[in-house]
């Protein structure tokens, strides 16, 4: 006997009965009130259904349920109400937090043990298919995040980035979102989404696959024309995507589509390709791209040294690499230890 | 005991039915009923007016005496919860006292078999 069924009820007389009839198939566990009933719910995890009294010293059926819903945990163990069915209004509640059947006193036994079990088969099944679908989503996002990161790899590969930069900015873009998400209302972002925006920013450079070596690598200034190439891979970036949507989730997609056009958008509206301004450049694209400047001034390129930090934060305050929203660069400063740590830790890992 | 009990109006063959032919432990959890009753105090709380404590004694021994098949008793329990929750106080301790001889019958029955 795998599965176990808990009894509540504060009337032994009445566990009796049920035990008895179910103890030839199901182990049976017992609680004479509704606190017990938690306790012994939140220690085993075999639990295949709850037979539930609603009138009880200590804590009520009613608050059982309640308690059952907070935790989620009605979800996937089936809650049979016992009860000398009389008030409709109790039992309608009960319905209303989940309870799936009610078990009428005096107890039917042929009937309830019909009822118990049909439904006991019926969530173990469900609870098996819910596991295998999850797993399958786990390998499935396990597959998309490598096939995220394989793109990015191939876009530092041409590029003569260090392998690094991806990984920094993904740290960077953690440290500020978290920071102006705390401090700005208005950019309130929860942690969850936050992660995917993160996941997002890997992709922000992927439009470079598209530009050509002599361009991507050229180790002095670019020209006007070049430049006006160069200044392509963020459209580009995002028509790719659109033809491999199927690699992320919808909102992942969203967020990594927006942040590849819109990292190079200025707050004053200076920035490319569609020349955004204010905060019509979305709060996430806003940080990639401070992330993504502060990255390219403090490691080496193959036209440039790597500017120390102190003097690639002043370049960034005094508008040397464009204008930034000022709750973005309050937050900057805000962090100026944590982003050189983040920095320092990718360039030396 | 059982034959005394069915004779005192006690449906024997449904109760033991209810505890899957098991006639030891129906009669096992009959000897905890006399117990079950008084702890309920029932006619206590019709005294005291509190007729909240009223509706949950009578209700849980609704329950109980119905799982038994104790139908005399099963009877006016349900009817005095339908007249409780009717808010008819006065008519539901009538039902209930006027089952008290029997139930006292019924209890003496379980005790003197000392099972």
């Amino acid at each position: 006997m795998d599965k176990t069924i808990l009894i509540v009820d504060d009337m032994e007389i009445n566990r009796a009965i049920l035990a008895e009839g179910f103890t030839d198939t199901y182990n049976i566990l017992e609680a004479e009130n509704g606190e017990q009933a938690l306790e012994i719910i939140n220690k085993h995890s075999d639990i295949a259904a709850v037979l539930l009294d609603l009138l009880m010293p200590k804590m009520t059926g009613i608050e059982v349920l309640r308690e059952l819903n907070r935790t989620g945990k009605i979800n996937h163990i089936p809650v049979f109400i016992i009860t000398a069915a009389d008030n409709e209004d109790t039992l309608t509640e009960a319905y209303n937090l989940g309870a799936v059947d009610v078990i009428s006193k005096p107890f039917i036994m042929n009937f309830i043990k019909s009822r118990i079990t049909n439904i006991v088969e019926l969530y173990s099944h469900r609870n098996e298919l819910v596991e295998v679908v999850n797993e399958q989503i786990e390998k499935l996002n396990k597959v998309n995040q490598s096939m995220i990161e394989t793109l990015a790899t191939l876009i530092e590969f041409r590029d003569c980035e260090s392998g690094e930069h991806v990984k920094r900015i993904c740290g960077l873009t953690r440290i500020l979102l978290t920071s102006i998400s705390e401090d700005y209302p208005e950019y309130y972002i929860d942690k969850y989404e936050i992660e995917k925006i993160v996941n997002a920013s890997i992709l922000h450079d992927v439009g470079k696959i598209a530009i050509p070596d002599g361009i991507l690598n050229k180790p002095g200034r670019l020209t006007k024309e070049e430049f006006e190439i160069m200044k392509q891979h963020t459209v580009k970036g995002s028509e790719m995507l659109m033809h491999i949507p199927a690699i992320m989730d919808e909102d992942t997609f969203s967020y990594t589509y927006d942040i590849c056009r819109h990292h190079h958008e200025r707050w004053d509206g200076r920035g490319y390709p569609d020349g955004l301004a204010g905060d019509d450049i979305t709060i996430w694209a806003q940080i990639v791209a401070l992330a993504d400047v502060y990255d390219a001034l403090t490691s080496p390129r193959c036209y440039k040294s790597a500017y120390p930090h102190d003097v690639a934060l002043n370049m960034i305050y005094n508008g040397e690499c464009g204008t930034f929203n000022p709750k973005v660069l309050e937050t900057l400063r805000k962090n100026e230890e944590n982003v050189k740590n983040e920095h320092e830790l990718g360039l030396f890992s | 005991m059982i034959e005394k009990l069915k004779a005192l109006g006690v449906n024997t063959d449904e109760g033991i039915k209810r505890f899957m032919g098991n006639t030891a432990l129906y009669e096992r959890m009959m000897a905890k009923l006399p117990a079950n009753v008084r702890a309920q105090n029932v006619m206590k709380h019709f005294e005291n007016g509190d007729m909240q404590a009223a509706l949950e004694s009578t209700h849980t021994l609704k329950g109980v005496t119905g799982n038994l098949s104790v139908t005399p008793l099963y009877n006016a329990y349900t009817e005095a919860v339908r007249l409780l929750r009717e808010d008819k106080p006065e008519e539901a301790r009538a039902v209930v006292e006027s089952i008290l001889p029997i139930e006292q019958e019924i209890l003496n029955c379980i005790e003197s078999s000392g099972s």
